[in-house]
């Protein structure tokens, strides 16, 4: 028999990054378009390579390092601010704010909690900017999701909805994009562990190439995505 | 609101510390339009040469000076240097900062900075090199008021080793964090964070250095920069052989920081860049020339 507990949590995890959820990351490359401009990326194998280092540098030091910081009991507030400062790209930035402002309204809705409320108070009354991954780990907390679960899960989402962007962008056939998946899964892994074992002087750590790319974006003529 | 003090940073600060190898302090102060160190203290192997004046804006410059020549394993290095209401500073090396193997330690230099109203900080170091398995740790933390003026840049080489090849230290953490302070409190304004590891990850290529073998950065703190501003240095950066990014952080009490990095494959091209980007500040906001340290 399930366990009752954990299967509610698991189901709500599903529910929170499953790709179909509004939050509009389908507008977002998070500066894969600019390779793609470049021509440095443009098939199955140079996206996976792309994917990759993005997963293992920023989503890592940003995103997840800042979910771990939140589960360990530092204030959502100094995490707001620390991803604000540090999240120097202004689309990536804003993609950021837009898709935790989408998070934390659904949220409220579908799994509200008192810790919510307090960031959704934080970002109405303009004293934090309500990022993605902070808005996911207090929901992920309040649901009683363990850490490396959330973690896990939250890398997998981002890494799903780039690469069904990546299949539209491209374009990538269906196959090719679950084939980038599957392969994905050691690097999601292995995030994972490494996020254990980072520092705070780690966070926020940036990979050159990765923020010239996003920050390129903002001038690049044809776009399909907003970063 | 609570922004340098938050239990982050406490982590941060309790790790221990030899005692340091080289300290320097610098008040710097205007009187009558022009600038000059009120204090000055140095011990051990941190000193600043004789002060210089380029022109005749006022802007004091100061050379800082590293005797021994480079940073070897567990130096500690702790540089404090204030800017006062009015006075305009120019903080320089007089060479490359040259990390020695350091093995099982890291060498560090902690720098603070104070910048008051209505002051300026140019920060031109020379460039960082790295020896075959060294570690750098590098933490720059600058507090500024909204009428203050920050302009830093900063070159990264691919290091040095005996057989040639690039990137064969342990680590190069370059931290600079710029906060902003009124009478209701201070907030930061902008986390630039580069940790760069070659034995962990592969830092040759595509999302870190691109195949290039050299890193700039420059980023421009000031109530003066806008969105056309960071337009106009696109446009002059992309003259240069370099691939080069801008953009601009969060504006907080009427203040924005823009941020410049770049890739290319040699400090001269790197610094022929930046100095291009902040001449242009240089000329356009105080009518001055663009540096050109490299005579004295």
């Amino acid at each position: 028999m399930l366990n009752t507990r954990t299967s509610i949590h698991q189901l709500a995890l599903r529910q929170l990054t499953d790709s179909a959820l509004p939050t509009g990351a389908f507008a977002h490359s998070l500066g894969f378009e600019t390779y793609i401009e470049r021509g440095v990326v443009h098939d199955e194998e140079s996206f996976g390579v792309w994917l990759a280092a993005f997963v293992s540098q920023q989503l890592t030091y940003s995103d997840a390092l800042a979910i771990r910081f939140l589960y360990e009991g530092v204030s959502v507030l100094e995490l707001d601010e620390l991803l604000t400062a540090q999240l120097l790209p202004r689309q990536v930035r804003e993609a950021s704010v837009k898709m935790g402002g989408r998070l934390i309204e659904i949220g409220t809705e579908v799994f509200p909690s008192e810790e919510l409320d307090a960031y959704r108070a934080l970002v109405s009354g303009g004293r934090a900017a309500g990022h993605q991954p902070l808005a996911f780990a207090v929901v992920a907390r309040s649901l009683g999701v363990p850490q490396a679960e959330a973690i896990a899960a939250y890398l997998f989402a981002t890494v799903t909805s780039l690469t069904q962007n990546a299949v539209r962008a491209i374009p990538l056939g269906q196959n090719a994009g679950q084939r980038v998946l599957r392969k994905m899964h050691d690097a999601v892994a292995a995030a994972v562990e490494r996020t254990a074992r980072l520092t705070p002087d780690d966070f926020g750590a940036v990979s050159p190439g990765l923020e010239i790319s996003q920050m390129r974006h903002e001038r690049q003529r044809a776009r399909m995505f907003m970063s | 609101m609570r922004t340098t003090e938050g239990p982050l940073v406490e982590l941060v600060e309790t790790v221990q510390s030899p005692a340091p190898m080289g300290e320097l302090e610098l008040q710097v102060v205007a009187r009558a339009g022009k600038s000059f160190a009120a204090h000055q203290f140095h011990r051990g192997a941190l000193r600043v040469l004789r002060p210089h004046y380029l022109d005749d804006s006022g802007q004091v410059c100061y050379v800082v000076v590293n005797p021994g020549g480079a940073y070897l394993g567990a130096d500690l290095y702790v540089l404090d240097v204030e800017v006062g209401d009015g006075a305009d500073l120019l903080l320089t090396t007089q060479s490359a900062t040259k990390i020695y193997r350091t093995p099982e330690s890291f060498a560090e230099q902690r720098m603070t900075v104070r910048l008051g109203e209505g002051s300026r900080l140019e920060l031109a170091p020379d460039q960082v090199i790295a020896y075959r398995e060294a570690s750098y740790r590098q933490k720059t933390h600058i507090t500024m008021r909204p009428t203050s003026s920050l302009v830093m840049a900063e070159v990264i080489t691919p290091g040095w080793s005996p057989d040639g090849a690039s990137f064969r230290y342990e680590e190069l953490r370059l931290r600079n964090e710029i906060h902003v302070q009124t009478d209701g409190g201070t907030r930061l304004l902008a986390l630039d964070n580069l940790l760069v590891r070659p034995p962990l990850d592969d830092v040759t290529g595509t999302g870190f250095m691109e195949g290039y073998s050299h890193l700039g950065s420059l980023v421009v703190a000031d109530a003066r920069v806008d969105q056309a501003l960071a337009d106009e240095l696109h446009q002059l950066a992309e003259k240069f052989d370099a691939y080069t990014g801008i953009s601009l952080s969060a504006t907080m009490d009427g203040i924005t920081a823009l941020v410049l990095r770049s890739l290319s494959n040699s400090t001269e091209k790197l610094n022929t860049l930046l100095g291009g980007c902040s001449g242009l500040l240089r000329q356009r906001w105080y009518g001055q020339a663009p540096l050109n340290l490299r005579k004295y």
